[in-house]
């Protein structure tokens, strides 16, 4: 019986085994072969040279700037996004009057690709399109350069983020809500426990999956910030919002060394694999 | 025996749903890599080939024109791939380095040095020699394209500096609208008598974050002046010279005054060309192929960079093309580069659209005879410049590259910064 | 009272919270339809953008086919890999179980920039380079730590007694999970469906570097030819535009969808 069991799951494992086999464990090899290679861009592979595309990564002085601005960022982003998703899916969960229209107000940015959005974000800070100058004048206040200084930038970046992930994380945790049996509401509504009780004591906990899960996301997707930086900031001004991904883009396509910037992603991954497998741990400990 | 059976069918629908994902993947490869080693044929070869042919979408109409109409009266046949502007470099360069380009790829004339030292682009030395009209393709893209005395790119589409102007703007602020700056200073007076009308008019405006903007529209100052940007081997930069000084002087005055529109401390290049169109900017230079984008009621001259003390000069960007290494079929593709440079399809197709041509000894045709501003610019082909080196990209470019760095600090930094400090930054960058 | 001020600082909340979320995208449908200097609509209001989107170069709706094809590919990869893995993480304890979750979830963990080069030339020995059906497999992959995760959560979830009183009927594994437990996963289901949906319709990175003929480009790859200028310019005109049209149909597949996230449907289903 234990035997076959396992049999089975085996075999409904076995799809995903060999997708990821195919499709990422194999690439991924070559990725390390790269990072130990003299690889440009326009020429391929020119043979080992293990360790110098590791030891160029310290000499890199954008780096650890870079390490501390991305986790500077993902702290920020992670704590937001976790906040206002858990208050949105609070605020839908229950089939009352306007929740549809709110759902769908809540969840509209996260139909736009991250580049698009963050284009239209490009356009709405914008002094010359945007319309946030003309509603600062409005309220009588001084136009703001929303992406010309460091901590402008920053914030803007935030701002849009939030923006676009906040409705895809309130689905999630939503999902999460939905499978929380409502009998168990009744049970401590008949034990006398308030509102907030009830949240505290029972939503999150049987919350702790879905919580995970937007936590692993929110976390690995802050850590490998591109496309948002890329467009709304290029990594200014003055380098004050270069990402590691950044970099990584850096090396393989303005400096067409492949082997450096294969080096940066291994040495990234590396990292995430280690604060992934923590996170997992942690969540997992009293299941 | 239940069990067994059970898991017996799980095991065979999860390999079912595993075979339906991978069926595809299994279909047989098509290998081949390209033998440019075939006989030369001069004039280039039209029987009827299909040639692939990237371009990105900057040049995209350009090219798109020449392509439909070398289709329509040949037998060979092009397939146009449009790529996004900003990630040509990401396409093209995965494609150099699995010996997957296509027959024909046009480049931006500034990242040229890096394909063509890589072997990226079959030597067409000889080809070119043969055209009767090779000395009058565009000098500047030529020199580029060249590397030990072998040629790799002709011309393909021309995309120059030059100073744009407001005349409307120009008759209420009591300047001469037929009489466009001739001098930096000029330009600066210009700008700054524009720039007191008010309102929501400006002098002037630059993309103060883009540091591909800086080299496009203002080292032509520094060329018109007589001195230089970069060494001959672009790994010297020169960029601490009293002129260069003289420059970041002149446009930080501006900015201090407030002469420049706002938004150009954090303008990336994104929106740096949509400000003029909308009516309420004096003068700035930007590409020429913005002439055509710009709305008909906007009454606007065209004029060369001036230097310090007169003088014009131009950036001769825009794309250089080639026949890749890989390509089987160079003789079919040269007979469309061939016919491109022709006189027809440059007077017919490029000046007829108002667009810079690829030579410099068409400018006497019935389409430029009602159009002086693409006569001003075409005439700039002659003088103008495109710098070479190894890494530009990289060091001028690339928005972490010292290039940006050197000219935010001259701009917006602290007054009295080392400039020749700065310089040995970017020349460690061009010589690395 | 007490239930009466709470309802009203809940719609003041919700309400506000809806504005602030609306009020970007009102702008831009604005912006698209408003007059600016180097667009497609340069007097007075009107749908110049719109236009020159719908004539570029192949077409429109070749650029939506090709979309659409692609992204119903991703969901269909991605749905039956992550039911079946799901199924398997949350209900079977099998050798090497974490070490392949962990290794799915890893695929996150890799820039998508560094990953596409060894896929790029690894499609094309499997013959699969510039192809619809090896671009949604790429897609997948990209899907996969998100779908298989979501549904093992949803698996878990599922009260165990369910599944074994089916056993006990006599159903086998497979028959279990066809039959009972992909109706108690459904909002996990839709939500997998919808986000690959959303993914592969939005993605542009992949198809820009895996597909070059121009027939097959997909609408992300078009707008963004059609958006870029020279010297690195922006066409805000055709960006705006071109955001309205990505969006306008996930927007109704989301209104199609939202019902099932309503409380009661599933454990109504669970039940009946």
């Amino acid at each position: 019986m234990r035997y076959s069991r396992k049999l089975a799951g085996a075999a409904y494992a076995a799809p995903v085994a060999l997708f990821v086999l195919v499709f990422f464990v194999a690439p991924l090899l070559l990725v390390g072969r790269m990072s130990a290679s003299d690889w440009p861009l326009l020429a391929g592979d020119m043979g080992l040279n293990l360790p110098e595309n590791y030891q160029g990564i310290g000499d890199n002085p954008l780096f650890w700037p870079a390490v501390g601005f991305t986790l500077k960022y993902t702290g920020i982003v992670v704590v937001l996004l976790i906040g206002l998703s858990l208050l949105l899916a609070l605020i839908v969960a229950d089939r009352r009057r306007g929740t549809g229209f709110f759902r769908t107000a809540y969840f509209l940015p996260t139909t736009l690709g991250l580049a698009s959005a963050s284009l239209l974000f490009f356009g709405f800070y914008s002094p010359a399109i945007g319309p946030l100058d003309p509603v600062m004048e409005f309220l009588g206040l001084e136009p703001v350069s929303w992406l010309g200084t460091p901590t402008a930038a920053l914030w803007s970046t935030v701002v849009l983020i939030v923006w676009k992930f906040a409705g895809f994380f309130m689905i999630i945790l939503l999902v999460g809500l939905q499978s929380i049996p409502p009998d168990v509401y009744e049970a401590a509504r008949l034990d006398g426990a308030g509102r907030w009780q009830a949240f505290a004591h029972i939503t999150v906990p049987l919350l702790r999956p879905a919580l995970g899960l937007v936590l692993i996301l929110s976390v690995t997707g802050s850590l490998l910030a591109f496309d948002q930086f890329f467009i709304l900031t290029k990594g200014g001004p003055d380098n004050s919002t270069v990402t590691v991904v950044q970099l990584i883009y850096r090396e393989a396509f303005q400096r067409f060394d492949l082997g450096a910037a294969a080096a940066i992603s291994v040495v990234v991954l590396a990292a995430l694999l280690v604060l992934n497998i923590a996170q997992f741990r942690a969540l997992r400990k009293d299941h | 025996m239940r069990i067994p059976d059970r898991t017996r069918r799980a095991a065979r629908a999860a390999v079912v749903a595993s075979a339906a994902v991978l069926l595809a993947a299994s279909c047989s490869g098509k290998g081949g890599d390209g033998a440019a080693d075939q006989e030369v044929v001069l004039e280039g070869v039209d029987d009827g080939t299909t040639l692939t042919m990237w371009t990105r979408a900057a040049t995209e109409a350009q090219s798109q024109a020449l392509v439909d109409a070398y289709n329509a009266s040949h037998e060979n046949q092009i397939e146009l791939s449009v790529i996004p502007t900003d990630d040509y470099q990401t396409r093209v360069g995965t494609a150099a380095g699995n010996q997957e380009l296509p027959d024909l790829f046009a480049l931006d004339v500034v990242f040229a040095p890096n394909f063509t030292t890589a072997g990226a682009y079959l030597d067409i030395t000889d080809r070119i020699a043969a055209l009767d009209f090779a000395d009058a393709l565009a000098p500047s893209h030529l020199d580029v394209g060249t590397v030990d005395d072998r040629q790799y790119l002709v011309p393909h589409t021309l995309d120059l500096s030059v100073l744009f102007y407001n005349k409307a703007l120009y008759e209420q602020a009591g300047l001469d609208p037929e009489a466009p700056p001739t001098t930096l200073a000029e330009f600066a007076e210009h700008a700054r008598a524009v720039d007191a009308l008010g309102g929501d008019v400006n002098g002037t405006f630059f993309g103060g974050n883009c540091g591909g903007c800086f080299v496009f529209t203002w080292w032509p100052t520094i060329w018109a002046s007589g001195a230089e940007a970069l060494n001959e081997d672009g790994t010297e930069s020169l960029l601490d010279s009293p002129e260069a000084a003289e420059l970041f002087a002149t446009y930080r005055g501006l900015v201090e005054d407030e002469v420049v529109a706002p938004g150009h401390n954090e303008e990336t290049g994104a929106t740096w060309t949509g400000h003029f169109p909308e009516g309420n900017i004096g003068v700035m230079p930007m590409p020429s192929t913005m002439l055509g984008l710009m709305p008909e009621d906007l009454d606007i001259g065209v004029a060369p960079i001036p230097g310090i003390d007169g003088g014009e000069s131009t950036f001769v960007g825009g794309d250089s093309i080639g026949i890749s290494a890989n390509s089987e079929h160079p003789n079919q593709a040269w007979d469309f580069l061939r016919w491109s440079l022709e006189e027809e399809q440059q007077v017919e197709i490029l000046a007829a659209n108002g667009d810079v041509m690829a030579r410099t000894d068409l400018a006497d045709n019935e389409y430029y005879a009602a159009n002086s501003n693409a006569v001003v610019m075409n005439d700039l082909v002659q003088v103008g410049r495109t710098p070479y080196s190894l890494n530009f990209g990289q060091t001028f470019n690339d928005p972490q590259g010292p290039g940006l760095a050197l000219v935010r600090e001259m701009i917006y930094g602290d007054a009295g910064a080392d400039l020749a400090a700065l310089n040995e930054g970017v020349t460690a960058s061009l010589s690395s | 009272m007490r239930t009466k001020l709470w309802s009203t600082s809940y719609h003041v909340l919700a309400g506000g919270l809806s504005v602030l979320f609306l009020f970007p995208l009102i702008w831009t449908g604005y912006a698209s339809v408003a007059p600016h200097g180097a667009t497609n609509q340069q007097d007075g209001y009107g749908f110049g953008n719109y236009a020159a989107l719908l004539d570029y170069d192949a077409g429109l709706l070749r650029y939506l086919w090709n979309s659409t094809y692609v992204s119903v590919l991703t969901v269909a990869f991605t749905l039956v890999l992550s039911v079946l893995g799901g199924y398997a993480f949350a209900r079977f304890t099998f050798k090497g179980r974490d070490a392949l979750f962990l290794i799915t979830l890893a695929i996150l963990m890799v820039p998508y920039s560094t990953l596409l080069i060894p896929l790029y030339s690894m499609l094309g020995d499997m013959g699969l380079r510039g192809t619809l059906v090896g671009l949604a497999l790429v897609l997948t992959l990209y899907q996969l730590p998100f779908a298989v995760f979501m549904m093992r959560i949803s698996f878990e979830a599922v009260p165990k007694e369910i599944e074994e009183s089916a056993m006990c009927d006599g159903a086998g594994t497979f028959g279990v999970l066809t039959r009972i437990m992909l109706f108690a996963v459904w909002p996990g289901l839709i939500t997998v469906g919808l986000f690959s949906f959303l993914a592969a319709w939005n993605d542009f990175i992949a198809p820009l570097i895996l597909v070059s003929e121009a027939d097959k480009a997909v609408l992300p790859v078009a707008i963004a030819n059609l958006r870029q200028q020279s010297m690195g310019a922006v066409d805000f005109g055709a960006t705006q535009a071109g955001v309205v049209v990505m969006a306008l149909p996930c927007l109704v597949l989301f209104a199609l969808l939202q019902r099932h996230y309503v409380r009661g449907f599933m454990s109504g289903a669970i039940k009946g």
